[in-house]
């Protein structure tokens, strides 16, 4: 069991990815980026390195600046979304990444540097990002 | 039987196999290299290091001497137009080269086909018809990138590889959306209007007017369709197709706009030479979308059928092309082109008008 948004959340995740085959197929395989999120008032990043997700750590709002992206949505939207993939043991149309980045005004994925090459980062790896979201599905998850 | 001796075996007329000299063995513009390779293998850009990783400018070269090696006096050249290094590059080439390969995709095995269900006559037909007109997208980046590619200088190889692997990522995508619309009980809907194919396909003034054309602005278009067709697809299959195709298409934005930026930043003329361009492809772009038969299909597919289509798909629609202008507008802004909407078609600068309110 682990709380969302935790270090040891996302510790717990990267390991049920890390350790899964399955993600390394079609759509999956190397991807190199920082990603980071903000979940309320609090801020992480987390480090994509060739086939495995190597670091998560909370961080200040500044150090997002070194993100290629970050992932931005209030915690109940975030909820919304863990649970629809511990429901479906993935996310279902309404709450992939792609479609929470379409259907919110600001969007999900922005940054704070506006470099668009790295911003496209999260279209080049969206299938590995939501791989790792859908890890989650295996983690027992308190709010 | 007894099997002949190698002697016995030599015609009559043999020649005497000539003395090696060897001594093409000690000429290496540098010699003693040993790129080790790191966490992630050993990687194309891996590879530049020394005058190995020397890249210039311009590629003198008429030959397919490849970058580093002693060129032999005699060979006549190929003759490569595209040898300005403002004319093609992106630093990122050589990492996209690696990330196409490792995130490949198959479409016969890693698409869950059998979680295609049979729709309704007029949903399938939607779905067929922009099918039909995405694998004329795909073709026309196929024809634009290998029309190129041949044409441009060997010094440049990152680049070079990386094409090769954009040709067959279009390819791929292609194959995905012609077996989606052949296997449903649907079939091939009536071809596109082709305008803006046609600008990309003639584009003449070089790689950069290329890929202004294919990626910038048809890249844009398609990247947002992707996206909306992804969020609103039937079953597992369709989401997959998008969601690879996305992919892929991001990596080929990803190199044509670094390639752009690059571009602008080392040719003091293209600047201009963009402003141009853009004010002729926005008007063959704004030509293309009267057509109404993509905008028709794409609104039953966003409104799950005819019964919406008219209101709630077309409303889906109007948001898609909202975001893909507005996505268009950015970049050019982002490229340092900034955009002046009163100078572009009203057919395009619609959806950002009504966006602003």
């Amino acid at each position: 069991m682990a709380k969302f948004p935790s270090v040891a959340w996302f510790d717990a995740v990267r390991r049920v990815y890390n350790a899964d085959d399955a993600y390394r197929g079609a759509g999956g395989g190397q991807c190199n980026c920082l990603m980071g999120l903000k979940v309320g008032r609090e801020r992480y990043l987390v480090t994509f390195e060739g086939e495995a997700v190597t670091g998560s750590w909370q961080c200040s709002n500044s150090e997002l600046l070194d993100a290629d992206f970050y992932l931005e949505m209030p915690l109940s939207v975030w909820r919304e979304m863990l649970n629809n993939i511990a429901e479906n043991g993935r996310a279902t149309l309404n709450y992939t990444l792609n479609t929470l980045d379409l259907d919110r005004e600001e969007g999900l994925s922005t940054s704070m540097h506006g470099d668009q090459y790295r911003e496209d980062l999260f279209f080049r790896y969206n299938q590995t990002l939501q791989f790792f979201f859908n890890a989650s599905a295996r983690v027992k998850t308190v709010y | 039987m007894a099997r002949k001796s190698k002697k016995q075996a030599e015609p009559a007329n043999a020649q005497p196999i000539p003395k090696p000299n060897f001594g093409w063995m000690g000429r290496s513009n540098q010699w003693g290299t040993r790129v080790k390779p790191g966490k992630h293998g050993l990687r194309l850009g891996d590879l530049n290091v020394g005058i190995y990783g020397e890249i210039p400018e311009q590629w003198q070269d008429q030959t397919r001497n490849p970058r580093g090696a002693i060129p032999r006096k005699g060979v006549p050249p190929v003759g490569y137009p595209v040898r300005d290094k403002a004319d093609l590059w992106a630093d990122s080439a050589a990492d996209l080269y690696e990330e196409a390969i490792q995130r490949r995709w198959a479409p016969a095995t890693d698409i869950p086909w059998k979680s295609i269900k049979p729709l309704n006559e007029v949903s399938e037909r939607a779905v067929c018809q922009v099918m039909t007109e995405l694998s004329q997208y795909a073709n026309c980046d196929i024809e634009t990138i290998s029309n190129w590619q041949h044409q441009m200088a060997y010094g440049y190889h990152e680049v070079k590889q990386y094409l090769a692997t954009a040709s067959f990522d279009s390819a791929r995508m292609y194959e995905a959306f012609r077996k989606r619309a052949l296997c449903n009980g649907g079939g091939l809907g009536l071809e596109a209007p082709g305008y803006v194919n046609r600008m990309i396909l003639e584009s003449r003034g070089g790689w950069s007017e290329a890929v202004t054309y294919l990626l910038l602005m048809r890249g844009t278009f398609m990247q947002t369709m992707l996206r909306y067709l992804e969020k609103y697809a039937h079953n597992e299959a369709e989401r997959a197709i998008y969601g690879f195709a996305l992919e892929a298409k991001a990596r080929q934005m990803s190199y044509g706009l670094e390639h752009l930026q690059y571009s602008l930043a080392h040719d003091e003329e293209r600047r201009s030479v963009m402003e141009t361009l853009l004010f002729i492809g926005d008007r063959v772009w704004a030509r293309e979308l009267k057509d109404h038969v993509l905008r028709e299909a794409l609104a039953i597919v966003f409104a799950g059928g005819l019964d919406k289509a008219a209101s709630e798909g077309m409303q889906i629609h109007k948001a898609m092309m909202t975001d893909c202008m507005q996505s268009y507008v950015d970049t050019c802004a982002w490229l340092g082109l900034p955009r002046n909407l009163e100078m572009m078609p009203p057919r395009i600068t619609q959806y950002l008008v009504a966006a602003r309110g």
